[in-house]
């Protein structure tokens, strides 16, 4: 990852993109390294698969994790907690924010404006290149275009996270960062990470992005899915040298 | 086609594309508004019509008008919306017109929650509506199998001049899978000799689901009658997993809960102790002569459901004895775990 260490990096895409688990993972990879982390949940679309699944797991590595609590936890509502504006404003710790899908969900963003006017931000944009309506660079640059016009921020970096869940294999990554490297150029803005599925990694350690890989333990799993690892080890530290 | 990975609710949306659907009306509800929201950016791509009914009442009739034309017609909704549906539903059953509706179920009763539920069972399978009617209600267990159904609903109402349910819990609509839209085998369909889609140089057609001479009533429940026989003929699908001779347990669960129940089948399978699954597709008809057939010899058949029990009467009306009929549903939302079924089963061996 390039300069995601410090500071506040909101992490927005289209629906699906992958944005809550590469928020979790972010946070807990930060976590284990040492950092002082808040994670926190801006999601007001999603009630189904949203970072609040893997608050417990993070709470045990330090990560706050800033999320509607008890009667408020499987509400419909568009819930933003006030302690969020606070928590954004801290310079003593990383703040990431795990935004709502599409434009719509990155409308929440420009009730912050103001607070991110004061404090230096990343809104960082999610690509998986196998969903619809980002499965072209057109199709990407428009989403952008969006969810820049509904946020009234500018999108300053680009997190590449192609995948087809079980089926995903190396070429699946690589097309997926072709696609974002033509979308980053464009834009002239970074890939700041490449998401991939933390079995994969050693296997793309040799690519010309091997510098920005951010290996993605599953926090959000169906039911009939068990997960390996479970439990706050899971976010272990993972050196691309060690890999 | 290259896979995609999709969000069930959007998969839905473009199989319903993929088969010929020009006419979706709507009205938002969790866990289905993916479903409007897709299409109201795709059916502009393909000519098509994407319209927000006022309420899922004035949709249901939406539906009913539109498919009066003959043309293809949808439309989802979550267990709430498609109660407000019933009576367009049971118009349509009557009048014998073709429409696919899908429900992506949540919990209730009332407005209950938004978390996944299968406990709309009896209203989809048991006539929702008023009247002797029945929809064909096909229940998907994955993303790809919810487009699969889908590309055959359209077909299948057709063919029946009838309503076609999909009906998914809430993870088939939320959850993303990979997926790939494969054209089935054609259908040899019936010309659409009833549509009201202008009458020149032609007898006008008369679209109604009133009969006030009895005997003409009678005469019209009959024939939906011959439909729905020859459904049960023809349209009964299901999966038989790991069920075989020696299955000392038989379990019957459909949609979401037969992907949990394959995962207790695995453990049990690797403990020496051999669990079958019959898995209905086809909800109505109910694969009811499969379900005994796979009855035979086992110690007992567990039903289990995201609801209180309803399915259940029909595995009981399917195995006739042949073995105990035990249950075990969680609901509200609640999704049944590995171990909590694992548990269940112990209990019976």
């Amino acid at each position: 990852m390039i300069g995601l260490e410090k500071g506040v990096t909101l992490i927005t895409g289209n629906y699906g993109s992958g944005k809550t688990e590469v928020a979790v993972n972010l946070a807990g990879l930060l976590a284990s390294r040492g950092e002082k982390v808040t994670l926190a949940d801006l999601d007001i679309m999603n009630p189904y698969f949203r970072c609040r699944k893997a608050a417990a797991e993070l709470e045990a590595l330090g990560v706050r994790v800033i999320i509607p609590r008890e009667g408020y936890f499987f509400a419909d509502l568009p819930i933003v907690l006030p302690e969020i504006r606070g928590a954004i404003q801290r310079r003593d710790s990383v703040f990431i924010g795990d935004v709502g899908g599409d434009d719509t969900g990155a409308r929440i963003l420009g009730s912050f404006a103001d607070v991110l006017a004061r404090n230096p931000y990343k809104l960082l944009m999610v690509i998986n290149a196998n969903r619809p309506f980002t499965d072209t660079v057109d199709g990407c640059l428009g989403m952008m275009d969006e969810i820049e016009a509904s946020s009234k921020l500018a999108i300053g970096g680009i997190a590449a996270n192609t995948h087809l869940m079980d089926e995903t294999d190396a070429d699946v990554v690589r097309h997926g960062f072709r696609l974002a490297a033509e979308v980053a150029e464009i834009r002239g803005i970074p890939i700041v990470l490449v998401a991939v599925a933390a079995s994969l990694a050693r296997e793309l350690r040799d690519e010309p992005f091997a510098d920005r890989l951010l290996p993605i333990e599953r926090t959000m799993l169906p039911p009939w899915r068990r997960r390996e690892g479970t439990g706050p080890g899971m976010f272990k530290i993972r050196q691309i040298a060690e890999l | 086609m290259a896979k995609k990975l999709m969000k069930g609710n959007e998969a839905i949306g473009e199989a319903a594309i993929q088969a010929g659907v020009r006419n979706y009306f709507c009205y938002p509800i969790t866990p289905q508004s993916e479903v409007a929201e897709y299409l109201a950016k795709r059916m502009p791509e393909v000519g098509g019509m994407f319209l927000q009914g006022e309420s899922e009442l004035a949709v249901g009739n939406m539906i009913f008008g539109a498919a009066a034309t003959g043309e293809r017609v949808f439309t989802t909704s979550s267990s709430p919306g498609i109660s407000l549906m019933q009576e367009a539903i049971s118009y349509i059953a009557g009048a014998q017109l073709p429409a696919v509706f899908a429900n992506i179920v949540r919990g209730g009763p009332g407005l209950g929650g938004i978390l996944p539920a299968q406990s709309d069972y009896f209203q989809s399978v048991k006539g929702g509506g008023h009247g002797d009617y029945k929809m064909l209600v096909l229940a998907p267990s994955t993303v790809q199998e919810a487009v699969d159904l889908m590309m055959i609903a359209f077909d299948l109402a057709d063919k029946y001049t009838n309503p076609v349910m999909i009906i998914g819990d809430g993870m088939i609509g939320q959850m993303m899978e990979p997926v790939e839209f494969k054209k089935p085998p054609p259908m040899a369909l019936p010309p659409k000799k009833w549509a009201a889609n202008g009458c020149k140089g032609r007898d006008p057609v008369i679209i109604r689901s009133l009969f006030l001479d009895p005997l003409r009533l009678e005469q019209n429940n009959r024939e939906l009658f011959v439909k729905y026989r020859r459904m049960q003929a023809e349209e009964v699908r299901f999966e038989r997993y790991n069920v075989e001779k020696g299955n000392k347990v038989l379990i019957v669960a459909y949609g979401t809960t037969a992907r949990i129940c394959k995962t207790v089948i695995a453990d049990f399978k690797a403990r020496g102790i051999n669990v079958g699954l019959l898995r209905p597709i086809s909800l109505y008809p109910f694969p009811m002569a499969a379900v005994a057939e796979a009855a035979e010899g086992v110690k007992a058949v567990l039903s289990v459901e995201m609801s209180m029990g309803q399915m259940v009467e029909d595995v009981e009306r399917s195995v006739l004895g042949r073995a105990p009929v035990g249950f075990f549903g969680r609901v509200g939302g609640v999704v049944p775990t590995p171990e909590e079924i694992t548990v269940e089963i112990e209990k019976l061996l």
